[in-house]
């Protein structure tokens, strides 16, 4: 709608044709900038190492230059990451999706006071660097509670490696430093909800958990997309919190962004071909989620 | 049975006191409005009543029952917003049943309900649509339906028909009206409009400032204005009021050109006094008319200004200053000077033009400048100071 | 977890869960209806009904829902950042599993401020803070007027203006590792087409900060761009109309009647892209796949993790995190304090 009253507003100012020309240029240039450094990555990470050095970087490499074998490499090497990540990723985004919700409409749509208090410290945690907590957390996690060893029932009757302890600590981090985000998200949306609405429930004898589970909730379906999406890119794409709590790239619990930042560099150089397809493997979860609900990203980081 | 009763009920929010020592006390199937301007404390009178605020202090007493401290859900109430407040996501029948399934009443009587309050608010075979695929009254009926089907004691509404287009509000005013005839419930009704508070109601509840200014039928408020406040708040266009001074033959305006002879020691006035006196537009004739009127004021001067041409009557804004015809922009005193008069439609007056009034002695009022209370309504029955009789003050207080 | 939660407030609240027997309320029920307890909190006593009355009707019903999550990300959040600081005051390294609490002093600190390489550190947090979101606020008001103009395919660019920052940075310092490597990079041939270079972006001290602040300006002005777009769309058309009416250019409408109306965006905007830069370690990290970024670019982020988890001095690392905490908050706190006093949040 928007958009149709300012075409009107931009056609009557851009009525001479050049206006328009040196525009739409602008803006494909503005394209070219955005998509060079990806265009030149996958056309590289199809070459050989002579293609790499001896072709023209953004063109892609024919023939003998042609090879999938850095794919292969790169998938081999990172599927183990692949699963890894998605084995915490998706869990920390549904908890801390969930529980924001839920947090936010203790904040916002019930009556008491104090919530803005208690919102200026959610609001505060978003903007915390992280370097500030890394010391506590490493030692939460590795002295105080050592989940290798605190569970070790679990891991002797399944089996399962004690290494796998670390996708549960990278869980619960994830969900509680997500948590602060969701529930502003989620806040921004529940304060544009009517109030007379819940208080026409409330007259209608709901409790504030019925309110929640037969009102609230069903009306945030758009805000759970926006708020997955955005959060299972930022869980998948973190690599600090992977550093920390998970001793090396060599581990088998190793999520996949910790892999890929030691790929590909040897004595002999790096091997940009592999890079490139390793760099391309550990993004298509996060490309396709964008890809498919890019307007979603959008609006969430846009709140 | 359910009278409302609020004693002393005062909310404060910080420094801010939006409903102060108010006083109301509400018979079994009365249709009663809170009228006032935006702000006025009317609304927050109405959610102590609904329990959505609690008041810093007073009692609220439904029925027999204290119910200053319940929730909402335990006060026997059913309560219809401005924002119409469907949920979005349920359709008719679901927003209509909510309360019931919540309160786990069994599915027959649940239908029975439901069909009976869609019966009456007319919103038979629409029980499967959504909210959004409804028109704006349809909602509203649907809002209202919700109520009708929790058969509450008390009714409350709070501003229902703002957001609807006006000739929709016109209609769903004699909807309402029908309800509250057929279902002998208390109904207590929010609205800034004052043609809404005056066309339904049985008492209105003039609120200004957190405080009750009157409460009484709706033509009392009219007729009988307890101040200055009701009197221009009520009827529309507002009654004229003028300042002016007591003198020993009656009263006169500042410029000095209207005067009204009566003894002022039988309103308990004396010369230098300041009441301002108050006539409704309807209430002024032009000297032609005089004889129409059965207690006409002597003829006061006075130059025609604008012409409001309405169809049915026409307003014409009089000067009662001596000034040229010619003056474009009123000096704020000229204004405080100005009356307005009704006239019939078939009047052949003119803009700019000399013409000599009367007021209707039976309608003209006096109010305390200062604290804005009636001193008088009518002084038909004044005579003036040389034939001094027995007077009739009606002042409230 | 809740009900039970519920009966517990409940008993605490005076355990008087009393029903009054015949009243009106009942009267309209006995038609099948099913009559509820109807409980009279107003008669209840005890400590909770002074919480009730000091922090609302609703605070006790509403804690299930806030206070588990609230406790869980304060422990993490605030706990650790407490935590944090008292470990700054110790002397704890190495391998030692727990830090000598006894013997607090503030050395770490006298030793970091001294330090000639948290020195540096510190300015180039403040060159990459600075310059990142400065050049990113201008770079993406930019792309937001450009793609405002009602143009076609307004979504395909819009998407692709923001495509990168759905990337992780770890992913994006290979693509500019790639695209700055002096052999055969792409931003070498381009200045090798007006005759300059090749530089070695990545490897010469003076350029790398530059490098990783173009680079970053890369993955976030489209982020900048969705901001001020949605801030251009709410401004009435009639503003520009006015504007035309009234004989402004183009150029001068913007200047005058719309920028100005972008200055809360900007300020939003700002703060978001400082959070992203003092993040900047994950692609300093991914550069060189090593705690120690590439001369010249240590910030004080890759300095505390390197301190702390390659050096093992904790007790130094965690006060370098402090600084880096003091910093943040600088930023942070007068915007969270203008949002909190204008009731924003």
């Amino acid at each position: 709608m928007s958009t149709k009253t300012n075409k009107s507003t931009a056609d009557r100012l851009f009525e001479v044709d050049y206006y328009r020309v040196a525009l739409y240029g602008t803006l494909v240039v503005m394209l070219a900038f955005f998509l060079a450094p990806i265009e030149t990555g996958i056309v590289t990470s199809f070459k050989t190492q002579t293609a790499v050095a001896e072709t023209l970087p953004f063109l892609p490499a024919g023939g003998e230059g042609f090879t999938l074998s850095k794919w292969n490499t790169a998938i081999d090497v990172l599927s183990r990451g692949l699963l890894n990540s998605l084995a915490f990723a998706v869990p920390a985004t549904l908890l801390s999706g969930l529980l924001g919700s839920i947090t936010a409409y203790g904040l916002t749509l019930v009556n008491w006071r104090g919530q803005v208090a208690v919102l200026t410290l959610f609001v505060a945690g978003i903007f915390i660097p992280y370097q500030a907590v890394l010391v506590p957390l490493s030692k939460f996690w590795g002295v105080y509670v050592q989940l290798g060893k605190s569970l070790g029932f679990f891991w002797a009757t399944t089996g399962i490696s004690k290494d796998y302890a670390a996708l549960i600590e990278l869980t619960v981090t994830h969900v509680a430093y997500g948590l602060p985000m969701c529930t502003i998200l989620f806040r921004s949306y529940y304060k544009s909800m009517s109030t007379e609405m819940m208080e026409a429930a409330r007259l209608d004898g709901a409790t504030l958990r019925k309110i929640y589970q037969r009102i609230v909730f069903p009306l945030s379906k758009p805000m759970f997309a926006v708020v997955f999406i955005y959060q299972f890119t930022q869980i998948w794409n973190d690599l600090l919190f992977a550093l920390i709590l998970v001793s090396s790239s060599s581990s088998p619990a190793a999520p996949i962004v910790l892999i890929l930042s030691g790929l590909g560099s040897s004595m002999e150089g790096t091997d940009f071909a592999l890079r490139m397809a390793g760099a391309f493997t550990a993004a298509i979860p996060t490309l396709i989620v964008y890809i498919l609900f890019g307007d979603k990203f959008a609006k969430g980081v846009a709140s | 049975m359910a009278r409302v009763n609020l004693e002393g009920v005062t909310k404060r929010y910080g420094d801010v006191t939006a409903v102060d020592d108010m006083n109301l006390d509400i018979e079994h199937g009365e249709f009663i409005t809170l009228v006032g301007p935006s702000g006025c404390g009317k609304s927050t009178t109405m959610e102590t009543i609904a329990g959505l605020t609690k008041p810093t202090g007073g009692t609220v007493t439904i029925g027999d029952l204290d119910v200053t401290t319940l929730p909402p859900k335990d006060r026997g109430i059913a309560m219809v917003f401005q924002n119409i407040a469907l949920f979005p996501h349920m359709d008719v029948y679901d927003n209509i049943s909510f309360g019931l399934r919540l309160r786990n009443y069994s599915k027959e009587e649940i239908d029975r309900r439901v069909e009976d309050a869609a019966d009456k608010v007319q919103l038979v075979g629409m029980l499967d649509r959504m909210p959004d695929e409804m028109s704006g009254g349809q909602r509203q009926r649907v809002a209202i339906a919700r109520a009708i089907v929790r058969e509450p004691d008390v009714f409350l509404m709070d501003e229902p028909l703002a957001n609807l287009d006006a000739k929709l509000r016109v209609h769903m005013r004699t909807v309402l009206q029908r309800l509250h005839k057929e279902m002998d419930t208390t109904i207590i009704y929010v609205t800034h409009d004052q043609a809404e508070a005056m066309t339904m109601s049985d008492r209105i509840a003039v609120i200004d400032a957190g405080e009750l200014q009157q409460i009484a039928p709706p033509l009392t408020c009219y007729n009988e204005p307890a101040n200055l406040f009701v009197a221009g708040f009520i009827g529309s266009p507002s009654m004229n009021t003028l300042a002016g001074e007591v003198t020993d033959t009656g009263w006169v305006s500042q410029n000095g050109n209207i005067q009204i002879d009566f003894d002022p020691a039988e309103l308990g006035l004396s010369p230098g006094d300041r009441p301002t006196m108050g006539v409704r537009p309807e209430d002024v004739y032009t000297s032609e008319k005089a004889d129409t009127v059965t207690h006409p004021t002597q003829s006061l001067p006075a130059t025609t200004d604008v012409l409001e041409p309405m169809g049915d009557e026409i307003f014409v804004y009089l000067l009662t200053d001596d000034i040229g015809a010619e003056k474009m922009a009123l000096s704020e005193a000229e204004q405080e000077n100005q009356l307005l008069m009704s006239v019939s439609p078939d009047s052949t007056i003119e803009e700019d033009q000399r013409v000599d009034v009367v007021l209707d002695r039976s309608k003209i009022h006096f109010f305390d400048a200062k604290s804005g209370e009636a001193i008088a309504h009518g002084i038909e029955d004044l005579a003036g100071v040389e034939s001094a009789s027995t007077a009739e003050a009606e002042g409230d207080d | 977890m809740f009900d039970s939660f519920r009966t517990v407030t409940r008993q605490l609240v005076g355990g008087e869960d009393h029903r009054t027997s015949a009243d009106s309320d009942d009267e309209i029920r006995t038609d099948g209806g099913v009559a509820e307890s109807r409980r009279r909190t107003g008669s209840s006593g005890g400590v909770l009904k002074a919480v009730r009355d000091r922090f609302g009707e609703d605070f006790l019903e509403s804690t299930p829902f806030w206070l588990p999550t609230f406790l869980l990300m304060s422990l993490f959040v605030y706990g650790s950042i407490g935590w944090n600081f008292l470990i700054s005051l110790t002397d704890f390294e190495g391998f030692a599993q727990e830090p000598d609490y006894s013997n607090l002093d503030f050395e770490m600190y006298v030793q970091a401020v001294t330090s000639e390489a948290v020195q540096t550190a510190v300015v180039n947090t403040f060159a990459l803070l600075v310059a990142f979101t400065v050049v990113c606020l201008a770079f993406g008001m930019v792309l937001a007027i450009l793609v405002d103009r009602g143009i076609r395919f307004e979504n395909t660019f819009r998407t692709i203006y923001l495509l990168p920052m759905s990337l992780s940075f770890v992913v994006t310092a290979q693509f500019w590792l790639w695209m700055y490597n002096p052999t055969n990079g792409i931003v070498n041939m381009f200045f090798g087409v007006f005759g300059l270079g090749p530089y070695d972006f990545i490897g010469n001290p003076n350029l790398v900060l530059a490098a990783v602040i173009f680079a970053l300006v890369w993955q976030f002005s489209g982020y900048t761009m969705v901001v001020y777009l949605a801030s251009l769309r709410a401004i009435p058309t009639e503003h520009y109309e006015a504007a035309q009416v009234d004989g402004a250019s183009t150029v001068k409408m913007y200047w005058r009647v719309i920028v100005p109306q972008l200055k809360n965006a900007t300020i939003s905007a700002s703060v978001v892209l400082m959070v992203f830069a003092l993040k900047a370690f994950d692609f300093l990290y991914s550069l060189v796949g090593n705690f120690r970024p590439p001369n010249g670019s240590d910030i004080l982020a890759t300095k505390m993790v390197r301190e702390a988890f390659q050096n093992q001095n904790w007790a130094y690392g965690s006060a370098i995190a402090v600084l880096l905490f003091a910093l943040a908050l600088a930023i942070i706190g007068p915007y969270l304090f203008h949002q909190y006093k204008h009731d924003n949040l």
